[in-house]
């Protein structure tokens, strides 16, 4: 197997429409082993023959309960399992987490969502961290790159080592690239703590922050202030 | 059990004051009593009248004619003993009495009976009057007590009145404890009954109907409460179910348009289109979750989680993910935290506060479509955060404030959306108050009041 689209998915669930429907899903996202079943009788029968890499679970099927199902699916191998699941209880999501499964997603749901939550649980299951690169992202702003592998700043006249805050901080912005972190999630990086009575501390380390990664550390340009939520980093290529 | 107490205080109290008066009031009736017939028996008047009555002249006597019509009124018959003890005056006299009389006789009927007559003497310048009354129409009793017994009256007066006391403290105790033992569990019940525990109490003794009475009433409570529950069950069970049937052929519906609109081979309106499908689609998602979540609000069957939240920090994220979602230009939202406010915190449900919140921004937003800005404030009182929600916008009409102001009904709110009735039950399930109001100055400012403590355990 060499890639997740080679893997054999089992979807189960009572409604012909929607089976049809995630199929075609899976099928157009590039997937080409797809079987489906509409209870846990033809689930089980498919299951011992076609030996599928990942399934997806409804939680109420006609004869069954897709929890009990899965159990039963575990004790033979250890399939990842997607609940796909019109009950959005909390307790039915705990339930059926707490009893192992990869994902639990609830209906109604986009084929996007879907696909991309297939395809993390498949890589997790299937291609381990350790076989995947392992290389943490390295990236422009204008002119000056970050290497966050060496935890390095590096701008047109100067080389500069980021400090472990620095890091931290620099990484949850990275993370959330475009978009406004508040100052207590700034904080809970670095600090592991909300904002208050970190203020002057994250506004002392954005400013040393700043005097690395901006051309102009007076008027940023990347790291932005978003006045009484946060900072938001902007400006990023080298993707 | 408190006011078990209470009662039965009062109720030995009061009995011992009861016997107390009617002890005092017998004793000064019964003294009174005494005095006044003593005067009547002892006529003093009358005889003493009747003795002047009786005049003497050439040795025949004559009495008075008032005197003779007082003694045949009051008296059965009188004379008149000379020193010598013979009978020398008499009227109405009966037969059956001698006519003279030894010192011994006269000591002897003096101030008791002469032959079963009961007599009463005067001093008579001739001599000794006797007054005699019918047989048995008198009872006559002297007393003698010793002086020193006299003298210490007013020793032992009080002394018996205290005791009497005592005795009927004693006394009123040992019913009113019996009374107590008796009223103990129904005390009991009636607290349960408060806490919606079924009662049975055994109907036994002087209030056993009352105990009846009490079981039958919380049998009728018990069963309400579980008509009620039921139908409360039933309701939120049929909201949920029908919101679980709508998910499957939701999903096609949003599966579909979501494929189409991302199918390239399709033309661009077409897929517009799809895309308005997927769009609405999800909408219908979000109030299908509404109002399941509203429903459960409004029956409590919503897990409430209680966790310490800093709320400077959960308006900060809330604000933040607005934006980061994609505000409208013309949208713009601030949020102020008060000094002293920057470390607030609360215990209380963070998923639910969240929601709360990000309803009410959603609702300004919404309702503004031209755009508006919004500010969300945080204060700290004393046992209390508010949270305030404003905007600059067109604010509620009148019929809105007056229905989101309505402190009893939380039921789904007639000219609104889903969205401000689920603000007031998660407020409410903090134990906390929203008020709704226009602002003068233009647009419209909710402010969520949530008290510092633990959630209000339902």
């Amino acid at each position: 197997m060499t890639d997740v689209f080679n893997c054999k998915i089992l979807i189960v669930d009572d409604e012909p429409e929607l089976r049809g429907m995630v199929s075609g899903i899976l099928h157009r996202e590039g997937f080409v082993k797809i079987v489906s079943a509409a209870d846990c009788k033809e689930a089980r029968r498919l299951f011992a023959r076609e030996k599928p890499d990942a399934v997806i679970l409804d939680v109420s099927l006609p004869d069954g309960d897709g929890f009990l199902l899965m159990r039963e699916f575990r004790a033979a191998s250890a399939v990842p399992v997607l609940f796909l699941s019109a009950r959005d209880e909390d307790e039915d999501r705990l339930l059926g987490l707490g009893l192992g499964a990869d994902d639990y997603m609830t209906k109604p749901f986009l084929p996007r969502e879907l696909t991309l939550r297939l395809c993390a649980v498949l890589s997790r299951a299937y291609f381990p961290v350790v076989l995947r690169r392992s290389e943490k992202p390295v990236f422009r702003l204008g002119e000056t790159q970050i290497d966050f592998n060496s935890g390095t700043v590096v701008t047109k006249t100067d080389r500069f080592t980021l400090t472990a805050k620095e890091f931290a901080l620099l990484e949850r912005l990275y993370v959330n690239r475009g978009n406004i972190v508040t100052g207590d999630s700034l904080c809970r990086a670095a600090w592991g703590d909300d904002l208050y009575g970190y203020e002057n501390t994250l506004m002392v380390h954005m400013r040393r922050l700043r005097e690395k990664i901006e051309p102009e550390p007076s008027l940023p340009r990347y790291l932005i202030t978003v006045r009484g939520l946060g900072y938001k980093l902007t400006g990023v290529d080298g993707e | 059990m408190k006011s078990a107490m209470k009662i039965l205080t009062r109720y030995v109290l009061s009995a011992a004051g009861v016997a107390l008066v009617l002890l005092v009031v017998n004793f000064a009736a019964f003294v009174a009593w005494a005095v006044l017939s003593g005067k009547v028996a002892q006529k003093d008047y009358h005889i003493s009248q009747l003795a002047d009555g009786l005049t003497e002249s050439n040795g025949i006597y004559t009495l008075s004619e008032s005197a003779r019509d007082t003694i045949k009124q009051r008296y059965q018959w009188a004379m008149l003993l000379n020193e010598n003890g013979s009978v020398i005056w008499s009227e109405n006299l009966p037969d059956d009495l001698p006519l003279v009389y030894s010192v011994s006789d006269v000591a002897g009927f003096t101030r008791w009976y002469l032959k079963g007559y009961p007599v009463n003497v005067w001093q008579h310048s001739d001599g000794l009057l006797v007054l005699g009354n019918a047989k048995d129409s008198m009872w006559k009793y002297s007393l003698e007590y010793s002086q020193t017994f006299m003298d210490s009256a007013l020793m032992w007066i009080p002394a018996i009145l205290i005791f009497n006391g005592i005795v009927a403290v004693l006394l009123a105790l040992l019913f009113g404890l019996r009374l107590f033992h008796s009223l103990a569990p129904l005390a009991k019940g009636i607290e349960d009954m408060a806490k919606k525990r079924p009662v049975a109490l055994t109907p036994r003794g002087l209030l056993g109907d009352l105990a009846d009475g009490i079981n039958q009433t919380s049998a009728q409570l018990t069963r309400q409460e579980a008509d009620l529950s039921r139908r409360d069950n039933a309701r939120a069970a049929w909201i949920s179910g029908v919101s679980h049937d709508i998910r499957t052929p939701l999903s096609i519906v949003m599966g579909h348009a979501s494929q189409l609109e991302d199918d390239p081979e399709l033309p661009l309106s077409k897929r517009e289109q799809a895309g308005v499908i997927r769009r609405r689609s999800e909408q219908i998602k979000t109030l299908v979750n509404d109002l399941n979540l509203a429903s459960k609000l409004e029956y409590d069957m919503q897990p409430v989680q209680r966790n310490l939240i800093a709320l400077a920090a959960l308006l900060r994220q809330v604000a933040a993910d607005f934006i980061n979602g994609g505000l409208p230009e013309s949208d713009s939202i601030d949020v102020i935290i008060n000094d002293g406010a920057q470390n607030a915190r609360i215990t209380g449900d963070e998923q639910l506060l969240r929601r709360a919140i990000s309803n009410l921004i959603t609702n300004s937003i919404r309702h503004n479509p031209s755009g508006c800005s919004v500010r969300v404030t945080l204060e700290n009182g004393t046992g209390n955060c508010s949270i305030s929600v404003s905007d600059n916008g067109i604010g509620f009409t009148k019929e809105q404030l007056v229905d989101l102001n309505r402190s009893t009904s939380s039921a789904m709110l007639e000219n609104h959306g889903i969205g401000l009735t689920i603000v007031r039950q998660i407020v409410r399930a903090h134990g906390g108050t929203a008020v709704f109001r226009n602002l003068a100055e233009g647009g419209c400012s909710v402010v969520l009041c949530l008290p510092v403590g633990a959630v209000d355990d339902r």
